[in-house]
């Protein structure tokens, strides 16, 4: 197992590794002039010189690179400085640290009530086939997956922030007016409950509703539909009619089902993880909320190249990190998979 | 009726269906049996026929998707049809317990064996955890599993196919059940294996005066083990009688029809009856292979696997060389190596004069006109998307002598030798019969007229009248074109159909070898005697539960990675004396010309 974990480590280090090569050449690529687009079109020659010079950009791309990994004179990749925002001057590591907990944690929310709302529909749907939760699932998968996400935030903003006035405007991830409490972990859930600040996590909550609501909407009848195929699958195999040929109680034959049926659901996690990261850019924009997402659309826009390589390295990171922690969770419950 | 002879489970006019509605189809109907208490009774019937349905419905069960649409189950006059829930899972697993069919698929994947069996004991009993434990031990113990200890924290995926059928056996048996309806819990195993849990099962139920239901599609089974036999056709029981009546007199169409395949072994007696025909003519060694081994390398590891070791026979011309074995044995790797599809790791094999284990590429390539192969399963040698035309035709490429018109003029010959109407020549194999597309894979490896033909496993995946017809055939091609044969089946029956001599295969070595007559009618070798005898005959006059069981196996065919060190069957073996633990067994020829590999045949003491 230590092996296993050890194996998966050593890939995902490669793997960002190769990403971020991959990143910093094709954004070199791009038919874009970063030095016009931060000193003006109508900058004098030499302004436009010195501000080349002090983004390097004055170099061959390949110095540009061993720059950027850290084997220059300055600091870079390999001593975990991702360089500062051409824009704003600032570490990108510190903004980073800053606009990724806010994905992490709509996100990780937005998952988390989707499995709670997912795993009793599905296991309910496949136990009573075409009965009404089955029905009505299949229906709101439909129905949700009619319209893009940002379409369905806009929408519950109108009928919960405007009309019904129960959900805040969608104005950030907290009541403006509150002081966020010192950063820990950055998780301002987690944040406000270890300082004990119960209003900022309640305000936290509040204003984290419409968004998470969003992406739930949008991705648990998908959820639903894979926990109910692999309920149903384990419901009409050979080992539950076993079981009851055994004369095992109800309750037990019902615990291997669902032991069955839940194990495959830890590698979804993994995956709506992802999809749900994607998902996020345009959540964040409907809500205002500064996460990661919104991070690297103000970077690509800019140009501001450290800035998309550090929030590429960043949103991989911890992608490959989900993916890890499932896969192992997946291992410890599937004798198959530990090989 | 006293309640003494009184039948232990009782269905009448049962009827189960699958679907709703339009697309509903009865898999059971109008099904009756019967089971007295004490007796093993027999159901037979062909694939489909709906018997595991019935396995399943004798406990008021169907499968999700199906329902009772009419019928009773009685088990000792209460209706198991409509009883509450809790007072039938007392009786399932408990007074009445199934070995399921598809044993690994019946096992929760998830859980090890250990929690299996104690849930199942638990389930029954009101014991604790730690009983439950030594309870699986006694079981796993009492279906012949080495080191059930350990075995207990093993997955089913861990598990080969013969353990996860002890296994589920020690779960149906985990709260002696007064009736055990056994759903073909043999198939798919070797015959030794099969007999050993055969013997098993019968031994015990005996022991205990339970009842038993053996369902299987194998007459041999019946006869050897049934005191009554129920035929199945088509979802309903058609006959039930003792098996002695039925063997000689079987009523009912289609018993009648299952019972002439019979007619295999009287085919059998009329060869055996004109020896003039079936006997090679006299003539030198066309393949000599001699001290042949080959081993496989292990991923990650120094260790090996031997697959074939020492291994010593000749081919005559116009011989069929027959080569039995249980699976693993190592007969596939023999049949490949002699065809230089594997490289020999060691060994002299030589064809027709040339060294052929040394052969380089080019000039093998001239030669794969003359080596051919046919393969279990067709298809996995024909590309899908050609035509029997191009199927049959490709090895012609290897001849370039011969012309367009004169290949298609061969590949019709070979059609029609085959049986085969050339009608279906721009037809495509994939959407034939399996019976067909092994004519047109024989077809195939005939048209380039080679001198030596290895068929390995042609047979095993054909139904029972299929298989005689392609013997047949395949006797006639031999005759016809003078090509020899290797062999390769673990089917007994069609090895003594078809072969001259024969060497029987036991992890890698060849055991005893000797004409067909030495090795079928009076086998030497501790193995080939076992392996012999527990061929089922569909024969009630010699069954063997009637005659002392004497050269039965014990335990499990080791790894052929980790192999004994003296006797490969020391620790199996009925014969077995302390010498045999460390000492090499070596090949000795007999006076009679029979070759075997073990010390006490040698000496005369077995
Ligand atoms: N390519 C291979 N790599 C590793 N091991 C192999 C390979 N081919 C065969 N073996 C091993 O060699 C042994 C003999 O295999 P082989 O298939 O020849 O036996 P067999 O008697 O024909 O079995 P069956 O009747 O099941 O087909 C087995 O233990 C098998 O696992
Ligand atoms: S050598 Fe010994 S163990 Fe091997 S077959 Fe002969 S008697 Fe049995
Ligand atoms: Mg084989």
């Amino acid at each position: 197992m230590i092996r296993y974990v050890a194996m998966r480590l050593g890939i995902a280090v490669l793997q960002l590794m190769a990403l971020a090569v991959v990143v910093f050449f094709l954004i070199r690529l791009m038919p874009a002039d970063p030095v016009a687009r931060l000193v003006g079109l109508n900058a004098s020659a030499d302004a436009y010189a010195q501000s080349e010079r002090a983004l390097g950009l004055d170099k061959s791309v390949g110095e540009q690179f061993i720059a950027f990994l850290g084997f220059g004179e300055g600091r870079g990749l390999l001593q975990g400085d991702l360089g500062r925002s051409w824009v704003t001057g600032e570490p990108v590591a510190a903004e980073l640290m800053r606009s990724l907990p806010i994905t992490v944690e709509v996100v990780s929310l937005a998952l988390f009530v989707s499995l709670l709302i997912a795993i009793p529909v599905g296991l309910i749907g496949a136990a009573r086939p075409n009965g009404l939760v089955d029905r009505g699932a299949f229906m709101w998968g439909l129905f949700a997956g009619a319209q893009p996400d940002y379409w369905w935030g806009l929408l519950f903003i109108l009928i919960f922030a405007f009309t019904l006035g129960i959900a805040p405007a969608p104005l950030g991830r907290m009541d403006p007016l509150i002081i966020p409490p010192d950063p820990i972990t950055g998780l301002v859930l987690i944040d406000s409950l270890v300082q004990g600040r119960l209003d900022i996590f309640v305000s936290a909550l509040h204003y984290l509703a419409l968004p998470v609501l969003t992406m739930v909407f949008t991705v648990s009848g998908a959820i639903v539909k894979m926990i109910r195929q692999n309920t149903a699958r384990a419901l009409n195999s050979d080992y539950v009619l076993y079981a009851r040929a055994c004369g095992l109680s109800e309750r037990a034959t019902a615990r291997y089902a669902l032991r069955a049926a839940l194990t495959p659901t830890v590698t979804l996690i993994g995956i709506f993880f992802g999809i749900l990261l994607s998902a996020a850019v345009t959540v964040e924009r409907v809500f205002s909320l500064n996460g990661v997402g919104q991070y690297s659309v103000r970077a690509i826009l800019d140009f501001d190249y450290p800035a998309i390589q550090g929030a590429v390295l960043a949103v991989a990171m911890v992608a490959l990190l989900v993916y890890l922690l499932m896969d192992i969770a997946h291992a410890a419950l599937d004798p198959r998979i530990r090989e | 009726m006293t309640p003494d002879n009184a039948p232990l489970l009782e269905a009448n006019q049962l009827r189960v269906v699958f679907g709703q509605d339009a697309q509903a189809t009865a898999v059971l109907d109008n099904f009756n049996l019967s089971i007295n208490p004490g007796e093993i009774a027999g159901l037979v019937g062909e694939p489909g026929s709906g018997k595991s349905t019935a396995a399943f419905a004798l406990l008021g069960l169907v499968r999700n998707g199906a329902h009772f649409e009419a019928g009773r189950v009685h088990y000792q006059g209460r209706d198991l049809l409509n009883l509450p829930a809790a007072e039938l899972r007392q009786i399932r697993g408990n007074r009445i317990a199934i070995i399921a069919q598809n044993t690994r698929s019946s096992l929760h994947p998830l859980l090890d064996v250990g929690t299996q069996i104690g849930n199942v004991y638990r389930a029954h009993t009101e014991t604790g955890k730690k009983q439950a434990e030594r309870r699986a031990i006694e079981l796993l113990a009492s279906v012949g599993i080495n080191d059930p200890q350990r075995r207990l924290t093993a997955f089913p995926h861990e598990l080969s196919t013969g353990m996860a059928q002890r296994v589920v056996i020690a779960m149906a048996l985990a709260a002696d059940p007064e009736l055990l309806v056994a759903d073909e819990p043999t198939s798919g195993l070797d015959v030794t294996i099969q007999a050993q849990l055969l013997d098993n099962l019968w031994d015990s139920a005996r022991a205990s005066g339970s009842a038993v239901l053996l369902i299987t599609q194998d007459l041999g089974i019946i006869a050897n083990y049934c005191d009554r036999v129920f035929v199945m056709h088509e979802g309903t029981v058609v006959e039930q009688q003792a098996v002695n009546p039925f063997f000689s007199a079987p009523q009912h169409p289609y018993s009648q029809r299952i019972l002439a395949l019979q007619r295999r072994e009287a085919v059998e007696d009329e060869a055996a009856a004109h020896p003039d025909r079936i006997a090679p003519p006299p003539s030198q060694a066309l393949l000599d292979v001699r001290e042949l081994r080959k081993t496989f390398p292990i991923k990650h590891s120094q260790a090996v696997v031997q697959a074939v070791d020492r291994v010593s026979f000749d081919v005559r011309r116009g011989e069929s060389f027959g080569l039995v074995g249980e699976s693993g044995s190592g007969k596939t790797t023999v049949g490949r190596t002699v065809l230089r599809l594997e490289t020999p790791t060691e060994g002299e094999m030589s064809f027709d004069g040339l060294a052929l284990h040394s052969l380089p590429e080019a000039e093998l390539r001239r030669l794969r006109r003359r080596l051919q192969i046919v393969f279990q399963d067709p298809m996995d040698s024909m590309d899908p998307r050609w035509t029997v035309r191009q199927v049959i035709g490709e090895p012609l490429r290897l001849c370039d002598e011969l012309s367009e018109s004169a290949r298609d003029q061969r590949v019709i010959e070979l059609l029609e030798a085959v049986g085969l109407a050339s009608s279906i020549l721009s037809e495509y194999p994939k959407e034939m019969s399996a019976g067909q597309q092994q004519r047109i894979a024989i077809a195939r490896a005939m048209v380039t007229h080679p001198d030596f033909v290895v068929l390995d496993e042609p047979t095993s995946a054909l139904t029972p009248e299929t298989t005689m017809d392609i013997l047949v055939l395949l006797q006639r091609l031999q005759q016809e074109y003078s090509v020899s044969y290797l062999f390769i089946s673990h089917d007994l029956t069609t090895v003594r159909f078809l072969c001259h001599r024969v060497a029987v295969m036991y992890l890698g070595q060849i055991v005893e070898m000797g004409t067909k007559t030495q090795v079928f009618d009076a086998p030497k070798h501790p193995y080939a005697r076992a392996l012999l005898a527990a061929h089922l005959y569909p024969d009630v006059s010699n069954r063997r539960v009637d005659r002392e069981r004497t050269e039965t196996l014990r335990g499990e065919v080791p790894s052929p990675v980790d192999l004994p060190n003296g006797c490969y069957l020391y620790g199996r073996c009925p014969n077995q004396k302390q010498r045999c633990r460390n000492e090499v067994q070596q090949w000795s020829v007999l006076d009679d010309g029979r070759g075997v590999r073990c010390w006490r045949v040698v000496e005369g003491e077995i």
